[in-house]
């Protein structure tokens, strides 16, 4: 359905060129979820708000559903702009505070002209559908909990019919007991409506629950791509096998018996990122030719993707 | 009843029935609802809990930091001996109990060198030998090196990580036995965690110093807390060792938690939430916090407070129906 080649996007700032997702290639398909997963910086949010074309893209190619939406113009792009929906992380800060939780889920319906007569009851339809009800509708943000908000942003999302959903980080903001409730409905109306989803998060054990597959991040490159399983049981990436050792383990056995793979020293910046592999400079395979390998995803068998020629 | 007097010396904080209420243009909130707990020599008690359920209000109240709009009260509050009135705190603060907080980037000063800021602990606590040596000593203790070189830099010239570093740097560096770890690694990246919790172990291995570490990560808690509480709407739901708590969870809510996660190594199994909201500390239910959200409630759950069963001298939790099934 989504297929992305070669995505790159800079930001050019006063103290140089950001290389924020440089040459991101990956797809999605019909009803499955991505997830992306990577530490702050390496360019997750970007590589999916440059999907949808929130950001213009620098390089590359954005094909959806079989239409290249790439350079397309706003007037042009907007029919596409309804199937491909954003799920945000704040769900304070992502909700006018003037705006009812009735009229924030019916803007997308102006925006998009579905039929007038059926905004009130699509409305009370998808209120329900994510789990409030009809009566408030005619309420403000701040009368809502944080997992309620995120609720009503989800419903923004559902409003206008869309087959591609990017959830950046919907969880990270709610409390572990509140987590559970909104995955579960995400995973619910998935089924009940097709739904694609690119779900960016930090949180490892929660990705693995959600996704399909798993795309991992690096600086502005993806070095690992799975099925979600196959990822978390055999990683083939140094950078990956360090992240998931690093992942906490509700279980003082467990926890006490495992190893954690340590990274060496910090993470480089994005304004001067190494030459050929990005992740050379703490890497303890790296040798000299990493500097001007010029890296591809290679595949390992088992749809297990991989951009390090030497595992 | 027999009252067990714990003579233990080792002991090094007693909490006893500490309410803490805060005054607001809405009304008074209730955070804290009698809550007693003690701490160790060398000991590392972890202390869960989501938003608004007390965890940081009560190192809040200990510290005396509560501000203003905030009233503490307690039966006891002591530590090493000494009750933590206004004034003894004051003496202690920074010195014998140090914290750190979630966020690095705003709790150091942007305007300040961080060997200025480093020193500064130091010489409001009369530190008796070199100052710089120590600051030195303690930066390069904390992986942030050549300290002499870095300590002329600011906190912008440092990654997150770093930046936590010399949070941690700066708390310990007066050498305390209690050190309060606020959600120390939340807003940090898993592998930076790993590397936080590893330096905060290794501290307090060669100092013997004393840990409360907060946090809503049960993961993070289970990886380093010998002890656990469990809060909810400012009230101990559950207690007990790390053990105790991972392996035989009693209350409802732990429970609930724990069904909550994600399962490692199981195939996409569905999550079992804890449905409902978090309660309203402006209204608080009058009996157990978590009645509206527990599907065990019971009437008397309602209206009145649960007592305390006892499993073992480190495992009790608050819940009417031990009471119920022991009767």
């Amino acid at each position: 359905m989504l297929e992305v080649t070669n995505l790159t996007k800079y930001f050019d700032t006063d103290s140089g060129r950001v290389h924020s997702c440089d040459g991101v290639s990956l797809t999605v398909d019909n009803g499955e979820t991505l997830g992306l997963v990577g530490e702050s910086g390496c360019g997750k949010t970007t590589a999916g708000r440059t999907m949808i074309r929130l950001y213009e893209p620098d390089d590359g190619k954005i094909i959806f559903n079989g239409h290249d939406i790439t350079h397309m113009k706003q007037s042009e792009l907007l029919p596409f702009r309804k199937k491909m929906q954003m799920i945000f992380q704040d769900p304070y800060a992502s909700l006018n505070p003037r705006m009812t939780a009735g009229d924030i889920i019916r803007e997308p319906m102006i925006i998009h002209r579905l039929p007038k007569d059926e905004h009130d009851d699509r409305v009370n339809h998808l209120l329900k559908l994510v789990g409030l009800n009809s009566e408030q509708s005619g309420r403000y943000p701040h009368e809502f909990s944080g997992g309620q908000r995120q609720r009503i942003g989800i419903a923004r999302a559902l409003a206008a019919e869309p087959e591609i959903i990017i959830c950046d980080e919907p969880i990270s903001a709610l409390d572990v007991s509140i987590q559970a409730q909104i995955v579960n409905m995400l995973e619910d109306l998935q089924k009940s409506l097709g739904l694609a989803y690119i779900f960016i998060a930090h949180d490892l054990s929660m990705v693995r629950h959600i996704s399909t597959r798993v795309a991992v991040m690096y600086l502005g490159t993806i070095v690992e791509i799975a099925e979600s399983s196959e990822l978390y049981t055999n990683p083939l990436h140094p950078y990956t096998v360090s992240l998931l050792s690093s992942i906490p383990v509700p279980d003082p056995e467990i926890s006490a018996a495992r190893k954690i793979i340590p990274l060496q020293g910090e993470i480089p910046s994005a304004i001067n990122p190494p030459s050929g592999c990005r992740f050379r400079t703490r890497c303890k395979l790296a040798k000299p030719e990493c500097s001007f390998l010029k890296l591809e995803l290679i595949e390992k068998g088992n749809n297990h993707l991989c951009s390090c020629p030497f595992i | 009843m027999i009252k067990v007097i714990n003579m233990n010396n080792d002991e090094i904080l007693r909490v006893e029935n500490l309410h803490t209420s805060f005054f607001t243009s809405a009304g008074e909130v209730k955070a804290l609802n009698g809550v007693s707990f003690s701490l160790k020599r060398g000991e590392v008690l972890g202390i869960a809990g989501e938003s608004g359920s007390g965890k940081s209000t009560a190192m809040l109240s200990i510290m005396g930091l509560t501000g203003e709009a905030g009233r503490v009260s307690a039966d006891k509050l002591e530590f090493m001996g000494k009750t933590l009135d206004a004034e003894n705190i004051k003496s202690m603060r920074g010195k014998d109990i140090a914290m750190i907080f979630q966020d690095p980037m705003t709790s150091l000063n942007p305007v300040l060198s961080v060997g200025y800021q480093l020193k500064e602990a130091l010489k409001r606590h009369h530190w008796e030998g070199s100052i710089r040596d120590r600051v030195i000593d303690i930066m390069a203790k904390v992986g942030i090196v050549p300290a002499e070189e870095r300590m002329k830099q600011y906190p912008h010239q440092f990654s997150g990580g770093q930046r936590q570093r010399l949070m941690i740097a700066m708390s310990v560096i007066c050498s305390p036995v209690l050190l309060i770890a606020d959600e120390p690694t939340t807003a940090l990246d898993v592998t930076v965690q790993a590397q936080i919790l590893k330096l905060l172990r290794e501290i307090r291995e060669y100092s013997g110093m004393s840990m409360i570490l907060i946090t809503h990560d049960l993961g993070v808690i289970a990886g380093e807390a010998d002890r656990v509480i469990i809060m909810y709407g400012g009230e101990i739901m559950e207690e007990g060792t790390v053990q105790e708590i991972f392996k035989n969870p009693k209350h409802p809510y732990t429970l609930g938690l724990m069904k909550s996660l994600p399962k490692p190594d199981s195939k996409r199994e569905r999550l079992i939430p804890i449905e409902g909201q978090p309660p309203d500390l402006l209204n608080p239910p009058e009996g157990c916090p978590f009645v509206k959200r527990c599907q065990n409630a019971m009437k008397i759950c309602l209206h009145k407070k649960p007592e305390v069963s006892v499993l073992s001298d480190t495992h009790k939790y608050s819940c009417w129906l031990e009471v119920k099934n022991n009767a």
